[in-house]
């Protein structure tokens, strides 16, 4: 089949159609930083729209992705509710200060202004991505789930407790995560994205069940009003989950997302493989991304990471073919790669060069 | 370079053993760090703090796998190169997965001249709060215990033996190849021993065993 543009392979993989390729997306966000002025830091990165999107638009010039995505880091709405947020040089920023110390504090939170804040830079700047990348790959804007902003503020293993010790209060905290989550899928809303990517982290069967994830985050209530809402908002539901053992019935069969990312543990007894996802019937009606180890990008040789994203290739293409689909399957990292200064950029060129050579579709 | 893991719950007594075990280890001679996320409350010298001590709220993350990997591994390097410790005690939250940690630990190879070998997973149960932690936060104790290669019951001066033989259960029931032992962090019994596993044992490394486990797919077993 004659070469297809992104867009083009990206729509025949969401509906099923033929195409020329699989479609391949190395979750590569902050790393592009170095490709900007001759690589900036994280922290300028992730406080300057205009910055921000450069890296996106560099990316794309260098690797000729499928997708861009625009994920900033974990702490955004935490920083933004006013948890402390350490700002390495370097590093991801992350929580060091969370703001629950008492059950009475889940009811402070505020929905914060998002014109205020990295939420605002983070909307600024997948806007400017957005308009100038949309007419050639499928954009996404990256949101945290209202669980998951909850854990990053108040601490993952206090708020894991307090769901069984004090419920009403953390549903009261939960409900106020849902409020600040409209307010940011109307802001991507406006940005021009075609998608939204959700991170709702604990659909975890190492952390929850089925009923506390219901209770907590899959309902009408959080989750399923979140992604209607999206939809609404005129963009398609992505959700990206590096759990180890993924809630996919829920996230998958019943959020009905157009892509779903993940990742995979081979040491972790139940940690589903691509073959199984697929034999499995979860890329029926959902484009799969995965599973290549995100450390391969900065401790692999370009040989070794060509080999992995070969046999990769082969074995989504033969789990495809036997379950008579097409493309439905996005060559990725199950995680984002680390955006690290010693990452190999080579290492993400050689994923998309080896997809473009060997994922095609030929069954 | 050894990276130790102390695992456990928020409040089972984590940071008292940390303390407690690189005071030990130091009396034996050994040139030691630590990892650990929160020595505010714990009485410890101030010096020691100073030379040795670095928050590692970094990796109550849940999700070590990509962003905080990078964060956590440049603590490990970092600590190498100022230091060269023989051993790294690391106090994980009570959501990171072990076989996560050890992967983040050996992706720090790439950012300094060393090699990372991997102490037993230790992971400290608390006796005294069994029944509610089984009830609240099953899985996420559950996850810890799996993955542990020695599991100490801890706090055994006030539990009640009741507690003690159910936490024990649990224990066996969850992984049945792990080495049960008891702990008081807090009086320093079985600190001893918890120095001789960190010592001499080794457990396997991320890298090594992903490959073994899928060279064993391939070739179907
Ligand atoms: N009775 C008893 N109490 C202990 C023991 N070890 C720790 N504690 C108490 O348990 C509480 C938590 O101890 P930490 O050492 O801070 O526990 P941790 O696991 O580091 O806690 P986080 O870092 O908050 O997860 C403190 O109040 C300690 O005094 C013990 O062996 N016996
Ligand atoms: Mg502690």
């Amino acid at each position: 089949m004659a070469e297809m543009t992104h867009i083009e392979r990206v729509m025949a993989a969401l509906t099923n159609a033929p195409a020329d390729r699989l479609t391949t997306y190395p979750i590569a966000c902050g790393v592009n930083r170095k490709l900007v002025n001759g690589g900036i830091t994280y922290r300028e990165w992730c406080h300057d729209p205009k910055l921000f999107a450069q890296a996106f638009i560099e990316g794309q010039k260098a690797f000729d992705y499928d997708f861009a995505i625009g994920l900033m880091d974990l702490s955004v709405m935490a920083g933004d509710l006013g948890a402390g947020v350490r700002m390495d040089e370097q590093n991801t920023p992350f929580v060091d200060r969370h703001i629950v110390n008492s059950p009475e504090d889940y009811e402070k939170f505020e929905v914060p202004d998002i014109k205020k804040g990295r939420s605002a830079v983070l909307l600024e700047g997948t806007k400017l991505y957005a308009d100038k990348l949309k007419t050639e790959v499928i954009t996404a804007g990256f949101l945290e789930g209202p669980l998951l902003a909850l854990s990053q503020s108040a601490g993952a293993e206090r708020m894991f407790m307090d769901m069984f010790t004090n419920p009403s209060a953390v549903h009261k905290a939960l409900e106020t995560m849902t409020a600040y989550d409209v307010e940011m899928v109307k802001g991507f809303g406006k940005t021009g994205v075609a998608g939204l990517c959700w991170d709702y982290l604990w659909a975890n069967y190492s952390c929850l069940g089925d009923d506390q994830y219901e209770e907590f985050e899959g309902c009408k209530k959080y989750a399923v009003g979140l992604n209607e809402l999206t939809t609404k908002e005129g963009m398609a539901v992505a959700i990206h989950s590096c759990a180890d053992l993924p809630h996919l019935d829920t996230q998958i069969f019943k959020f009905k997302p157009a892509i779903y990312s993940m990742a995979y543990y081979p040491l972790i007894p139940g940690s589903p493989s691509a073959t199984e996802v697929i034999e499995k019937g979860y890329a029926d009606n959902c484009l799969i991304g995965g599973q290549i180890d995100p450390q391969l990008f900065i401790r692999g040789s370009v040989e070794k990471i060509t080999q992995v994203t070969k046999d990769l290739c082969q074995e989504v293409k033969t789990a495809l073919c036997k379950k008579g689909l097409q493309g439905k399957y996005c060559i990725a990292s199950g995680c984002e790669v680390p955006p690290d200064v010693h990452t190999k950029m080579e290492n993400i060129k050689a994923v998309v060069d080896t997809t473009k050579q060997y994922g095609k579709i030929d069954w | 370079m050894k990276v130790s893991q102390i695992a456990g719950f928020l409040g089972s007594g984590k940071t008292t053993a940390v303390m407690k075990i690189v005071d030990e280890l130091m009396k034996r001679g050994r040139r030691m760090a630590i990892v650990v996320n929160d020595v505010g409350e714990i009485n410890v010298d101030a010096k020691f703090i100073e030379s040795h001590g670095l928050k590692a709220k970094e990796i109550a993350g849940g999700c070590i796998c990509c962003q905080i990997a990078g964060t956590f591994s440049e603590t490990l390097a970092k600590l190498h190169d100022a230091y060269d410790p023989e051993i790294v005690i690391v106090e994980p939250s009570g959501v990171a997965i072990p076989w996560g940690l050890k992967r983040a630990a050996e992706y720090s190879e790439a950012k300094a001249d060393m090699v990372i070998e991997h102490a037993p997973v230790i992971t400290l149960v608390d006796a005294t709060r069994i029944d509610l932690l089984v009830k609240a936060v099953k899985r996420l104790v559950e996850t810890q215990i799996r993955e542990a290669d020695v599991c100490f019951v801890n706090k055994v001066d006030t539990a009640s033996a009741a507690d003690i033989a159910k936490t024990e259960q649990l224990i066996k029931e969850i992984n049945p190849k792990a080495e049960i032992s008891h702990m008081s962090s807090e009086s320093g019994h079985g600190i001893k021993y918890a120095c001789d596993l960190i010592e001499k044992k080794i457990s396997p490394r991320y890298d090594e065993a992903v490959e073994e486990e899928l060279l064993k797919k391939q070739y179907k077993g």
